[in-house]
């Protein structure tokens, strides 16, 4: 058995500099609530230079830093990043299993157990797979270390001895993790409290002086929990991870410090997030369809609504323009406290084309370029247009634009494939249709006067009558139909509704 | 050493040629064509509208456009190819379409309300390649001021790609940056047979503008309505 851990020692300090990069390099405090009481939980490098130490209260850290920069820990901030984390994993093995949250001094990591076997055929060594496991969590935002050993234990205490250097990685060989371990600490198992003491007492402060004695005089003398421990302590924690079911739902939250009223300042937080959201899709060969947009607003309102998106796309700028636009074509009615986006990854679609068929825009360039028009143009103004199943004149649908490419053949220029001796004449709709006023004698059109064609009717042919939803009250139609030349020299389909009376011009010819 | 005698000839040829000299350039690819499938419009164009060039069509409403649109995209899905139209006046008719043979599902309708949304989209779809052309349909929009930029910038990406660019309007829009114009005029309607019928519409299509060949030469054709098809 060889297990991977990778661990982000402070998954608050981390979740925070995720969501906001701008705060790297500073002085930067975690804070247990708002308020100059509130406890520190971690900080930054920066900030324990200057002096600021944790577990202290706020006013403590800025006293002893200045410039200490204090931000209320996230719970939704640190759930995404440790989402992000098992997309990492999960990036690279199908094998990959959250380890509980511990208590004391490691509450604040998180660690994903990957299962390594078998991977040196992909990555050529272990050291190898770890630094690419490493690079996935950086390339997610998240500070990362990974080791690798024979146990869950062992690799977790090695990842833990990796923690002080970002990025740093440790592979045991197998059959070393008792060697390892020998010399370390005992702490270093996270014994209960009640255990660890009862250890002190009796001089053993090493790994080594643990597994010198006997289990027996050892349960004998501490009690059954201290099997656990011990095997720990001999790397006898093979069992692998527990695969993760395919997990295709993405989500990315933030708790506002403030409620934000204007939608510029709020599309600011949703570009971050978005963009965190499409990395995360990108890191598991996945791109983004339907966006969720769940809002909570001030005054325990809610505005929950799903951004339609045309096809699959991993562009955070199309996807933050769709948000924009429905926001602005619907504005949430009070300031928002809290925002998250969630959605179901899709998969991409191959570039591959038939070679013997016409070239065509390739899939996922389609893609980027259909979700890039609907945010342009506004959703439902693109696709294929689609015949309704209606006698209605001007009834017609779009359909999603994936035109298949098996049909047709490569054809040289001038290759008709129908001859069309005679073009077919068509029409330009017009929508909506323009009023007309008609001046008619035997139900024929003699005179019209409109926006479009104005003058005597000169030639007419008609009508053409066309009826139907005659079932329902708000689907009833029935129009008489005419084709008539002005003297202004247009021709046009001039309609007369028979349920109202009045008459529209709803097409020319052209 | 004295040059020898061909490097003196060499250097003689060249100062005498002075300034009609230029600099070599790999032969140029052959010019690919979106055929209409209307064999006289086709002769006039030299196979149809140019790829990778701004052609335009233009003319004053019942002169043949639309129906020469719907030609050219009837001929070009028959053909197991997509199109792009970006319908600036919103006036494309899928029945009408349909009927005129297009396959619709190879082609794209973008709707754009603004003539800028309709011109951006234009420049995506040019970019996204693999489009045999794209329409821009501004036939209500003409009198939209349209910076002669956007023209520029729209010819060089339909340069870059195979796909052509096809300008639909009451006028011609693009000005000089136009590689192709075509002109169209109608005449009149023929109405005919009882009961009385609009069998179709007689027009003219002139080349008013080529740059890969001859123009100033014209066609008459015949759109023909269903009912008399």
């Amino acid at each position: 058995m060889r297990i991977t851990c990778l661990l982000v020692p402070d998954l608050p300090l981390a979740a925070e500099l995720r969501a906001h990069p701008e705060l790297r390099g500073l002085p930067l405090a975690i804070a247990s609530g708002p308020g100059s009481r509130a406890e520190i939980l971690s900080i930054s490098p920066e900030a324990v230079r200057g002096g600021v130490r944790p577990f202290t209260t706020v006013v403590q850290g800025c006293a002893a830093c200045a410039e200490l920069c204090v931000r209320v820990a996230s719970p939704a901030l640190a759930r995404a990043a440790r989402d992000a984390l098992l997309d990492a994993a999960l990036s690279v093995s199908p094998r990959a299993e959250i380890v509980p949250s511990s208590s004391g001094i490691y509450s604040a990591e998180a660690a994903i157990y990957v299962d390594a076997r078998g991977i040196t055929s992909l990555f050529r060594s272990e050291a190898g797979f770890a630094s690419a496991l490493v690079a996935r969590a950086e390339k997610l935002g998240l500070p990362a270390v990974a080791a690798i050993a024979s146990s869950r234990g062992v690799a977790h205490i090695a990842a833990r001895r990796c923690a002080p250097t970002p990025g740093a990685t440790e592979v045991l060989p197998p059959g070393h993790d008792a060697a390892f371990l020998a010399p370390l600490p005992i702490d270093l198992l996270n014994p209960e409290d009640e255990l660890a003491q009862s250890l002190t007492r009796f001089g053993i402060h090493r790994v080594r002086d643990l597994t010198r004695i006997p289990e027996r005089a050892l349960v004998t003398r501490l009690g059954g929990g201290v099997r656990k421990l011990l095997a720990l302590a001999r790397g006898e924690e093979r069992a692998p991870p527990i695969p993760t079911l395919s997990r295709t739902h993405f989500e990315e939250s933030t708790d506002l410090e403030a409620p934000v009223r204007h939608l510029e300042p709020f599309l600011f937080v949703l570009r971050g997030m978005i963009s965190r959201l499409a990395t995360r899709l990108e890191c598991r060969a996945l791109a983004c369809s339907d966006l969720d947009l769940d809002l909570d607003l001030e005054g325990g309102q809610r505005d929950a609504r799903r951004i339609g998106v045309a096809s699959p796309t991993l562009d955070p700028l199309v996807l933050v323009r769709l948000a924009a636009l429905s926001l602005e074509s619907r504005p949430p009615p009070a300031p928002i406290e809290r925002a998250s986006v969630a959605t179901a990854g899709s998969p991409l679609r191959s570039d591959q084309l038939d070679f013997f068929r016409p070239a065509g825009p390739t899939p996922a360039v389609l893609s980027r370029t259909l979700a890039e028009l609907e945010a342009l143009c506004g959703p439902g103004r693109i696709g294929a247009p689609v015949m309704s199943d209606s006698h209605r004149p001007d009834a017609y649908a779009m359909a999603a634009f994936a035109p298949d490419f098996g049909g047709g053949s490569l054809t040289r220029d001038g290759d008709a494939p129908a001859e069309l001796s005679r073009g077919a004449l068509a029409v330009r709709a017009l929508r909506p249709p323009v009023p007309a006023q008609v001046h008619s004698s035997l139900g024929s059109p003699e005179w019209i006067r409109s926006a479009l064609a104005n003058g005597e009717v000169i030639r007419c042919a008609g009508p053409w009558r066309t009826t139907g939803g005659w079932w329902s009250r708000e689907e009833r139609f029935a129009f008489d139909h005419f084709d008539v030349q002005t003297s202004d020299g247009l021709v046009v389909r001039l309609r007369r509704d028979l349920t109202t009376g009045s008459w529209q011009i709803d097409a020319v010819y052209d | 050493m004295p040059a020898p005698p061909i490097a003196l000839a060499i250097e003689s040829l060249l100062r005498d040629l002075g300034p009609s000299l230029r600099r070599g350039a790999d032969p140029a690819a052959p010019l690919t064509r979106c055929p209409t499938g209307l064999p006289g419009i086709d002769d006039l164009l030299g196979g149809g509208f140019p790829r990778g060039r701004l052609s335009e069509i233009a003319g004053a409403a019942c002169c043949g456009r639309t129906s020469l649109a719907l030609a050219l995209l009837a001929r070009t899905t028959a053909a197991g190819e997509v199109a792009a139209l970006v319908d600036g006046a919103d006036a494309f008719d899928p029945p009408s379409a349909a009927a005129a043979g297009v396959d619709l599902s190879r082609v794209l309708w973008v709707r754009a309300s603004e003539v800028v949304d309709a011109l951006r989209s234009t420049e995506h779809l040019l970019a996204a390649r693999g489009f045999a052309f794209v329409l821009l349909d501004l036939a209500s929009s003409s009198q939209a001021q349209i910076p002669p930029s956007a023209w520029s910038r729209l010819r060089r990406t339909a340069a870059s790609t195979n796909t052509a660019l096809i300008v639909l309007g009451d006028r011609r829009l693009a000005g000089t940056f136009t590689d192709l114009a075509i002109e169209m005029s109608g005449s009149e309607p023929r109405f005919q047979g009882v009961p009385t019928l609009l069998e179709g519409l007689d027009g003219e299509v002139r080349l008013v503008r080529n740059r890969m060949g001859p123009h100033d030469c014209a066609v008459a054709v015949r759109w023909l309505s269903a009912s008399a098809a």
